[in-house]
């Protein structure tokens, strides 16, 4: 295999697999890229057996074939090139020859054979969404997402699609088994039985996926084979296995019964969350939340330090009522909401918290207390 | 560092057997020696009468009936023990809040700021000392001196119910014709290597050039030619200052060696509810599990798996603990387990989302109030239900509040 394709090009095609190839070297030709050549395009994979990304650049080709090659020396060989074109050879034994400018480099490869195989993607059945849609979804979600491996069914996004009132709408739902996010939008199209059945999908593609959607507006294309999900763009083809598990029953932890309404200013609320967390430490992570009618009061008291205490104005009639709650968990979703006023709905302080914009029905999020 | 401390070491004489005597007139004037509630267990105090037949900690009951036809045997109840050491140390604390509990049976107190109150260093002891013996027929041992190495030296050279004084000017005296071994401190090992040397007194340490010792002993050669000196500057650390726990931990030599899974799951389950219960008592939660396994030959090994998020609950850990177990290739029958969290984090509860989640949190917190009040596995699992559970010797690392306060039983 011989070609020839500019740095630049062949830089950034590196640059996109480094997050896909497997890091832990269970397997070393997972480390790996596949590189193939035919037909005046270079054909890049990485995969790590539950997320694949194949994308093609053009190149010039002077002999065509397949290697494979560590994808991080690769990228970091490449990067300190001069700008100038690259030519890549193999040679015997599955070596490598990459020659810029005066430098060579000679690094030694694997057979393309031992490669995993990649899925051909049929076109037939793919949904088209815009960028921006699924960028807002995941941004609204996905920081919610599980990483207690043992969980591994909330260890992704759960996506299902829906027909309410004769509009398609698209809802992610994700959790870590402390709080939950809830986001959903109109989509246009038509829904594929996966969708309305429910597929989960996996942390490590979300991130991939997120990446891809907030590259550039435009549309994105997604579907479905062998217990997989295909997304499309452009020149890219990214594959990744759904978590083969049941999502939990998300409905059953919303609340319906939480009839204490406080309405509050989002950037006040948010940035004393933050003043009031840089006293809470390891040991007493919570501030304190005390609804009084008209009032608010944030706290937190650390015994190595010291307490904080602030006041915010809210429109709320009603008993008052006290709850702890990790401060983290109510900033990650003021950080995600545009809205100027946001809605928390309260039963008592042992029950579950719901957060929304005041005026908006796209986004919610429910958060647990913590004992008092 | 204060120049001229005085430091009392407090060492209580003979403390289970003394307590158990106190408490069983039967008992008084006779040799007796506190054991472990297991079958195989040794003796973790015994009384001076005992001790005048050679009888000495550490020995099993064989060894021990050997030396003393006559000697009876206490199991020893460490509710009781730990209850009276936190008394006395309570009437210690009346006079200096520089109280550092050393064990159940020993502390240190730094007395030097609290002179004014209470008049000379002796006058406390002996008021000390008065109190402990009103109150609970116990005697003690007390040692003053300028530092903690020099006063649990003093306490050491007249026992039972002795007080020895190591004023400042007498320390290289007192120092220089005093085995090495007699340091807190130097064990055995450290011994050899020294003698090595040719050194065998604390005097001779104490000149022996420092640079050589630092070569052979890293940082520890510096510490060792200031032992020689008699001289410490570690400070008396009230247990509130001390430093954080890195473990939540327990241990048990079993009745018998252990062959059949389900038998050793059993005794996992028992010492995953007792780290569980200790780790949510003072909310901590453990990101590493770690197994223990002693064979009867006495080889013992650990092995220990990091969790993705940390945990205390007793499922949680035991689960861990059995898939640990299962990557092991047992070669003998197990003599004893070990449980252990660590990479500790403190946290305040969070409460799960999920309703079933939720309640088997509420479980566990209902068991632990329940427990609280009537007594360890007051309720249990199932697959418990007709064992004997707990720990059965106190551990080495007791402290009478904190982590480390294993709840005696």
């Amino acid at each position: 295999m011989e070609f020839r394709i500019s740095k630049e090009i062949f830089m950034k095609a590196l640059q996109r697999i480094q997050g896909i190839v497997e890091k832990r070297n269970t397997m070393p030709i997972l480390s790996n890229a596949l590189l193939e050549v035919q037909n005046d395009q270079l054909f890049i994979t990485a995969t790590d057996l539950e997320v694949g990304m194949k994308s093609s650049y053009p190149t010039t080709v002077i002999r065509e074939g397949k290697i494979t090659v560590s994808a991080k020396k690769l990228y970091e060989i490449v990067k300190e090139m001069p700008d100038e074109e690259i030519l890549f050879t193999t040679k015997d034994n599955d070596w490598v020859e990459i020659t810029c400018g005066k430098a060579r480099f000679n690094i030694v490869g694997l057979s393309s054979e031992e490669f995993p195989y990649f899925p051909k993607v049929k076109e037939e059945s793919f949904l088209v969404f815009k960028n921006e849609i699924l960028a807002d979804m995941i941004e609204k979600t996905s920081y919610a997402i599980c990483y207690d491996e043992t969980k591994y069914n909330l260890n992704g996004i759960f996506i299902k699609a829906f027909d309410e009132n004769g509009t398609n709408v698209l809802k992610m739902v994700a959790t870590d088994g402390h709080r939950l996010s809830v986001a959903q939008k109109e989509i246009n199209g038509n829904i594929t039985a996966e969708l309305s059945k429910g597929v989960i999908f996996p942390r490590k593609g979300i991130f991939e996926l997120k990446k891809m959607v907030e590259e550039e507006d435009g549309e994105i294309m997604l579907g479905f084979m062998d217990n997989s999900a295909v997304i499309k763009k452009g020149n890219t083809v990214v594959v990744m296995r759904l978590i083969d598990g049941e999502f939990p029953d998300y409905t059953k932890v919303i609340p319906v019964a939480n009839d204490r309404i406080v309405q509050i200013n989002r950037d006040k609320f948010l940035h004393s969350l933050k003043r009031m967390s840089i006293l809470s430490s390891e040991k007493f992570k919570g501030v304190k939340i005390d609804v009084n009618p008209d009032l608010v009061i944030i706290s937190s008291s650390n015994p190595e330090l010291g307490e904080a205490r602030e006041e915010i104005e809210i429109s709320y009639e009603g008993n008052g009522i006290s709850a702890r709650f990790n401060a983290k968990y109510l900033i990650d979703v003021l950080s995600v909401m545009e809205q100027r006023e946001v809605e928390l709905k309260l039963k008592d302080e042992l029950s579950p918290v719901i957060m929304k914009a005041a005026d908006g029905e796209e986004f919610l999020a429910v958060i647990m207390p913590m004992r008092l | 560092m204060a120049e001229n401390r005085i430091i009392l070491h407090i060492d209580m004489n003979a403390f289970f057997a003394s307590v158990e005597q106190q408490s069983n007139p039967a008992l008084q004037g006779k040799p007796v020696a506190v054991i472990g509630a297991a079958k195989r267990t040794i003796i973790t105090t015994c009384s001076y009468e005992a001790r005048a037949f050679g009888v000495r900690t550490g020995m099993n009951s064989w060894e021990a009936r050997q030396k003393c036809p006559e000697l009876i045997f206490v199991v020893g109840n460490n509710k009781k023990y730990s209850y009276t050491s936190k008394q006395i140390i309570g009437i210690m604390r009346e006079y200096t809040p520089l109280v550092e509990v050393f064990s159940i049976d020993e502390a240190f107190l730094d007395v030097t700021g609290c002179l004014s109150l209470f008049g000379s260093p002796e006058g406390i002891a002996g008021m000390i000392k008065e109190r402990i013996r009103e109150r609970f027929g116990l005697t003690c041992s007390v040692g003053i001196a300028p530092n903690k190495l020099l006063a649990k030296l003093a306490s050491d050279m007249q026992k039972p119910d002795g007080l020895t004084v190591i004023p400042p000017e007498r320390v290289a005296q007192v120092m220089e014709r005093l085995p090495i071994q007699q340091l807190c401190g130097i064990g055995a090992k450290t011994q050899q290597q020294l003698a090595a040397f040719g050194i065998r007194t604390c005097g001779e340490l104490g000149r022996f050039p420092v640079e050589i010792l630092k070569k052979k002993f890293g940082v520890t050669g510096e510490r060792l030619h200031y032992m020689g000196l008699g001289v410490d500057d570690a400070p008396v650390v009230p247990e509130e200052e001390a430093e954080e726990v890195k473990s939540v931990g327990h241990s048990t030599t079993l009745d018998a060696d252990l062959c059949q899974r389900s038998e050793i799951l059993a005794v996992l389950l028992q010492l995953s509810e007792m780290v569980g219960r200790r780790a949510r008592k003072y909310r901590v939660t453990g990101k590493t599990v770690t197994l223990t396994v002693r064979y009867p030959d006495f080889t013992t090994f650990s092995r220990q798996l990091s969790r993705s998020v940390p945990t205390n609950n007793s499922d949680e850990i035991y689960r861990d603990a059995v898939q640990i177990l299962d990557q092991l290739e047992l070669a003998q029958a197990v003599r004893l387990l070990g449980v252990r969290i660590t990479n500790l984090s403190h946290q305040a509860e969070q409460l799960p989302l999920f309703e079933s989640e939720r309640k088997k949190a509420l479980v566990a917190s209902a068991m632990d109030h329940v427990n609280n009040r009537f007594g360890d596995f007051s309720v249990t699992f199932g697959t418990l239900l007709g064992k004997e559970c707990g720990a059965k010797v106190i551990s080495p690392a007791w402290r009478p509040e904190g982590v480390r306060n294993v709840d005696a039983d």
